[in-house]
């Protein structure tokens, strides 16, 4: 219905017919693909011919060329001026060939490799950013004008004043957990006083500290790279660079001190909040009056586990934020990148924080601390 | 000639900030149309209303017959398909290649197969002046005239009846802002295509240009050829096309 081909004095003639557009180029294609014309010369009639536009046209000269009439055997004749300018421009511009994209899948080998590749590659990066950083600190404490006390504290209130509801919440409800299950088992045995042994030390010593970092991670280490990721699309970080600043001393050194002053009061929110939510649990299932319960607590919680606790808060901070900031650095100039980048540091911060609880374990038994 | 686009009467507030008070004009068929104003007199917001993305106060906009303020989300969307927007930095998809960013609309609004988008994607690629091999990289690695190519090839994918341009050679330097020029004119032109233009670039008023709109404190202040747009007593259009006299002269 499309194209309705006839020999006219031994000459094919194709008499293009109705509205050759965009959403009918299926129907068509499949008309012209079932085109055969005896030799090489064509005329391409448009007098029946309402519209045209590029995508019908080119279907039509691709399968044209491909019988292998090209710009000199094809004739134009009775079509509308717009409709011959616009065959003549797809005629031009449809010389260069068509686009394969070759997709190469990798086999599983060199897929692990490649990932090593990386990983040690992340590594050393780290490692480099983390001298540029020791330096930077190195030059505030020789020049303390350096120092950028303003954005520092605009940092601290959104890292730590803005995160101890969620910080109190979750320790408070791990709390309740913990104490919970602990209180089933330690009722059948009668030593249901226990509970606020198990609670104190866990709490302190483990338990918000791991949480709390890894809520800082999620939150903050993630806006720190997705702000200086989007920075650095928008080329401000070569601005300060311009500008005889340094990148790391006006967004990294902010950010990481004000991470790792926030994120030892977070864990002690959190302590509180945790103790709490136990002790709410001792009162309503055990039986444990509040006031035993912090008595027995002052009697049994050691100050060195409350203290080993904060002191592992500023390290997992140090990590959080060097991980953050340097994955914001790192940053290629696209939306995708900053994206990719956001979810790389918050994965590597959590690894990181539970990778050096595990040492700070392992070290501080061996201390017998 | 029939009208493809008819502003009638936009008011735009933001607050108590009146952009537009009363703007009014009408685009034929094949025109190639530019509109011209000062930093902060809402062209681009006009350029977005005209497209349904903002909604004026008060007015009305026809586009290719259809209420663009008064018709539902299904009707913009037929409507949709008939008119092709190239942002002002090519608003490319950075997530997908040259080639799929063009097929994105092939692929979302026809039925065509993989088999067809494929040879179609390299001749839209062509057709603006780009290798096919250029459709194997991602946006983030072409220069910023590159990516208005694409973006334009992009645009044109459903062979749109209007194609409105925000900006078109800004960010290119002289020698291809004036190659984007002659490939828009060449494809208004060739393809019969109605273009519709926010632009601040003098050269290509006077060169590709048949018809200009002047907008100043709100209004139109003049609507005509390029020619006689320039002998309007208006101060700022005076300010404007006296810009560039010190360079004319500086060149002679």
């Amino acid at each position: 219905m499309w194209i309705a081909p006839e020999l006219e004095s031994g000459a094919n003639v194709l008499y293009l017919q109705g509205r050759w557009r965009l959403a009918h180029v299926p129907g068509i294609a499949a008309e012209v693909a079932a085109l055969r014309l005896a030799g090489d010369h064509c005329v391409l009639d448009g007098s029946r011919l309402e519209e045209l536009d590029t995508a019908a046209g080119f279907v039509l000269l691709r399968r044209l060329a491909e019988l292998g009439c090209i710009a000199r055997t094809v004739e134009v004749r009775q079509m509308a001026e717009a409709h011959a300018r616009l065959l003549t421009l797809v005629r031009e511009r449809m010389a260069a060939p068509s686009v394969a994209s070759p997709t190469r899948h990798r086999g599983a080998i060199e897929r692990v490799g490649r990932a090593a590749v990386l990983v040690g590659r992340i590594l050393r990066a780290q490692v480099a950013f983390l001298g540029r950083v020791g330096l930077e600190l190195a030059a505030l404490l020789r020049r303390p004008g350096l120092f950028r006390l303003k954005e520092t504290v605009s940092q601290f209130e959104t890292v730590t004043l803005d995160a101890i509801g969620i910080a109190a919440l979750v320790t408070f409800l791990i709390g309740i957990v913990f104490a919970y299950l602990l209180g089933v088992q330690a009722q059948r045995f009668g030593a249901a006083i226990f509970v606020v042994d198990g609670v104190g030390l866990a709490i302190c010593r483990e338990l918000s500290p791991i949480l709390v970092a890894v809520i800082v991670a999620g939150r903050s280490g993630a806006a720190f790279t997705a702000q200086i990721g989007s920075m650095k699309v928008q080329e401000e970080t070569d601005a300060i660079r311009t500008l005889g600043l340094s990148p790391i001393q006006v967004l990294v050194v902010p950010r990481l001190l004000a991470i790792m002053t926030g994120l030892p009061l977070l864990v002690f929110v959190g302590d509180l909040a945790g103790i709490a939510g136990g002790m709410l649990i001792a009162s309503l299932q055990l039986d444990i009056s509040p006031t035993a319960f912090l008595a027995r607590l002052h009697t049994v919680l050691p100050l060195k586990a409350v203290v080993v606790g904060l002191v592992k808060a500023p390290v997992f901070a140090a990590f959080i934020a060097l991980i953050a900031c340097r994955m914001g650095l790192a940053v290629a100039r696209d939306a995708r990148s900053v994206g990719e980048h956001t979810t790389s540091t918050v994965v590597q911060s959590i690894v990181w924080v539970i990778v050096l609880d595990a040492l700070f374990a392992v070290v501080l038994q061996r201390l017998g601390i | 000639m029939e009208n493809v686009l008819e502003v009638r009467d936009i008011v735009t507030r933001f607050g108590v900030d009146v952009v537009h008070d009363g703007v009014s004009f009408a685009v034929q068929r094949g025109e190639v149309v530019a509109l011209i104003g000062g930093s902060g007199t809402g062209k681009s917001v006009l350029l977005k209303e005209m497209i349904g993305l903002l909604r004026p106060t008060s007015g009305s906009v026809h586009l290719l017959g259809t209420d663009v303020c008064r018709s539902s989300e299904e009707e913009m969307n037929g409507l949709r398909r008939r008119f092709g927007m190239l942002f002002q930095d090519g608003a490319l998809f950075s997530s997908l290649s040259v080639a799929e960013n063009i097929a994105v609309p092939l692929r979302e609004h026809t039925d065509l197969p993989d088999a067809l988008i494929a040879p179609l994607v390299g001749f839209k690629l062509s057709l603006v002046g780009l290798s096919p091999d250029t459709g194997r990289k991602t946006p983030a690695e072409l220069s910023g005239g590159m990516r208005k190519r694409v973006a334009l090839a992009r645009a044109l994918a459903l062979e749109p009846e209007i194609l409105f341009l925000d900006e078109p050679t800004s960010g290119l330097d002289p020698i291809g802002a004036r190659a984007f020029d002659s490939l828009v004119r060449a494809l208004s032109d060739s393809l019969g295509l109605t273009v519709f233009m926010v632009t601040h670039d003098l050269d290509t008023l006077l060169s590709i240009i048949d018809r200009t709109i002047a907008l100043s404190t709100g209004k139109v202040i003049a609507d005509g050829p390029v020619a006689a747009v320039m002998r309007s007593d208006h101060p700022w259009i005076q300010e404007y096309f006296s810009a560039r006299a010190p360079h004319e002269e500086g060149n002679r």
